[in-house]
């Protein structure tokens, strides 16, 4: 029986080892758990060693701080995980002051110690607050600066917008009478009920008006392109390149009222950049050399001429004298049989030739001081131009050139789609061959499918047989 | 210059179409002003709520504030909208985030 004794009571006792040495291990595993939840205790759990080793410790602060880590094992050691720890703990986190066995000892110790508040005064410490925490608005002068922007800019808007405003509507009221005697409708916005007739705002810098009911033009529509006074940044980058109030009419004639040419007079400036521009003028037209010479165009004017006879035709003395009267309103005028807009930039993509039109544009600036009643007779210059354009007739010269100019376009222009035009053409073929083959596979006579795969045979065959033959022909 | 008979005709009246390519193609007269504010404004607000910088975020209330005053009557007013709340979300969350003043780019 002895060691039978004996070797159960080792075995109780290793036992009771491995289980204190198990429960070390979790209480380490949770005060880690503790570690990554918090954080909170890790310092007073340090401090809570430092007391064991040093001895009791004798302060209360250090005793409080001592509790809570007590405090934190007993749950710890029984909940795996359990995250409403905390709010267990919140309940009774100050419970063992009561608790008599947890300060057994001390009581007499705590009742003769004075309290230290009353010995030395409390160290407060005051942490420096960061200087943009003291409000001082000086500091803020930055923010100020931008908020009086904003505002300056605000104001500017409405200003600008009230002065572009007021402009085109002078523009409008000047010349009415002249509109309303030369169109059946002026004004319209496009809607089924024409709601509110007259000029249309684009946008703050822009007003259009269209007029229709005219002979010779389908439409016409004038863009009052105002200076961006609305907008401060343009304002002041237009105190470095100075702009212009401006309007652009664009008429539509209708098809066959004028011969077939391109033209366009102008200041120097606008007629290089239309030139680059616009495709009719880049295609048909070349610069005239020394124009003042040879159509008496004021100084600073360029002229873009396809026909010659026609230019001179159109330049003719009245319109030399307007231009000469008018020169520092007259931007550009551009009459066209061809007009396609501007250049596009991808070509590679269009098969087609680009719609023409036959239009009149003309651009003129404003007079600076809203004096419209000065630009009135370029209104008039336009009818005159037009009425001008419905009368004259080229030569047969003029005619054969403008028509061999044309067909040199057309001829240029389908040289350059040549290969995107033949691509095109091959996955047409492609395509359609393919929808036959489908079709055949989905019938289910069988005899109908050899029949159409022979003659596809047949086909590559006669596909592949030339240049076979000219091979031979070649080796002989 | 002056007109003898009366040029006015009513059957060739034709309705206001406004121009089909308003927005795509680069056209002469097309004014892009307002799209790339919009896209500056979207840039700097960005910068402005993701790098913290103070600055980015007024240049994206500015940019904001040319692209409303030169957008086009046609053009959606949701989007100025949206790059307006952008860029004064961006103001309002960088003071709230720091209520510090600003300090200009070259000054850091």
């Amino acid at each position: 029986m002895r060691p039978v004794f004996a070797f159960l009571l080792l075995a109780l006792l290793c036992f009771a080892s491995t289980k204190s040495e198990s429960d070390f291990e979790e209480d380490d595993s949770d005060d880690f758990a503790e570690f990554d939840d918090g954080n909170f205790y890790a310092e007073p759990a340090a401090k809570n060693a430092d007391s064991f080793s040093g001895g009791a410790g004798s302060s209360r602060g250090e005793s409080r701080e001592d509790a809570p880590a007590k405090e934190q094992r007993k749950p710890a050691q029984n909940v795996e995980s359990d995250e409403e720890d905390g709010l267990v703990e919140d309940d009774d986190e100050f419970e063992h002051f009561q608790d008599e066995e947890e300060f057994e000892g001390y009581d007499g110790g705590d009742s003769k110690d004075p309290p230290i508040d009353q010995k030395v005064e409390p160290k407060l410490n005051i942490p420096n607050i960061p200087l943009h925490f003291r409000t001082h608005w000086d500091s803020y002068w930055m923010e100020m600066l931008m908020v009086a922007g904003l505002l300056a800019y605000f104001a500017n808007f409405f200003a600008g917008k009230a002065k572009n405003a007021r402009l085109a509507q002078l523009w409008f009221s000047t010349h009415r009478a002249l509109l309303d005697e030369n169109f059946a409708l002026v004004g319209d916005d496009g809607k089924a009920e024409n709601e509110n007739p007259g000029l249309i705002k684009e946008s703050e810098s822009l007003y259009t008006l269209w007029c229709s009911g005219r002979t010779c033009c389908e439409g016409m529509l004038v863009e009052l392109k105002m200076i961006k006074r609305q907008d401060l940044v343009s304002l002041v980058a237009g105190l470095m390149r100075p702009q212009l109030d401006q309007a652009h009419i664009k008429i539509e004639l209708t098809r066959g009222v004028m011969d077939a040419f391109v033209f366009a007079v102008g200041t120097k400036k606008t007629i290089t950049k239309v030139f680059k521009e616009y495709t009719d003028l880049n295609k048909f037209c070349s610069l005239v050399g020394k124009p003042e010479d040879r159509y008496n165009v004021p100084t600073g004017f360029g002229v873009l001429s396809e026909v010659p006879e026609a230019t001179s035709a159109i330049l003719e003395s009245r319109v030399i004298t307007a231009l000469n009267k008018y020169q520092s309103y007259i931007d550009y005028l551009h009459i066209s049989d061809q007009f396609s807009g501007p250049i596009q930039q991808e070509e590679g993509g269009t098969l087609k030739q680009p719609e023409t039109k036959a239009v009149l544009l003309a651009g003129f600036n404003l007079p600076k001081h809203a004096e419209m009643e000065t630009i009135k007779p370029l209104l008039l210059l336009i009818f005159y131009l037009m009425e001008r354009l419905k009368t004259y007739r080229m030569s047969k010269e003029g005619k054969a050139k403008s028509d061999k100019n044309r067909q040199r376009v057309e001829e240029e222009f389908l040289k350059s789609t040549h290969a995107a035009r033949a691509e095109a053409a091959a996955q047409r073929r492609e395509d359609k061959r393919k929808q036959e083959k489908e079709r055949i596979l989905a019938d289910e006579d069988p005899e109908k499918q050899r029949r159409w795969e022979a003659k596809e045979q047949k086909r590559q065959a006669k596909r592949n047989a030339p240049k076979m033959k000219r091979l031979a022909v070649k080796s002989l | 210059m002056s007109m003898t008979v009366d040029p006015r005709r009513k059957e060739k009246i034709n309705r206001y179409k406004a121009p089909k390519n308003q927005g795509q193609s680069g056209s002469a007269n097309e004014d892009m002003m307002p799209d790339y504010m919009n896209i500056l404004g979207m840039i700097f607000s960005m910068c402005g709520l993701m790098m913290k910088l103070k600055w980015c975020a007024w240049f994206a209330l500015y940019c904001s504030c040319i692209s409303f005053a030169s957008s086009r009557a046609s053009d959606d007013a949701k989007q100025v909208l949206s790059s307006f709340m952008l860029s004064v979300s961006a103001v309002v969350m960088s003071y709230l985030q720091n209520p510090a003043a600003m300090t200009p780019p070259w000054a850091s």
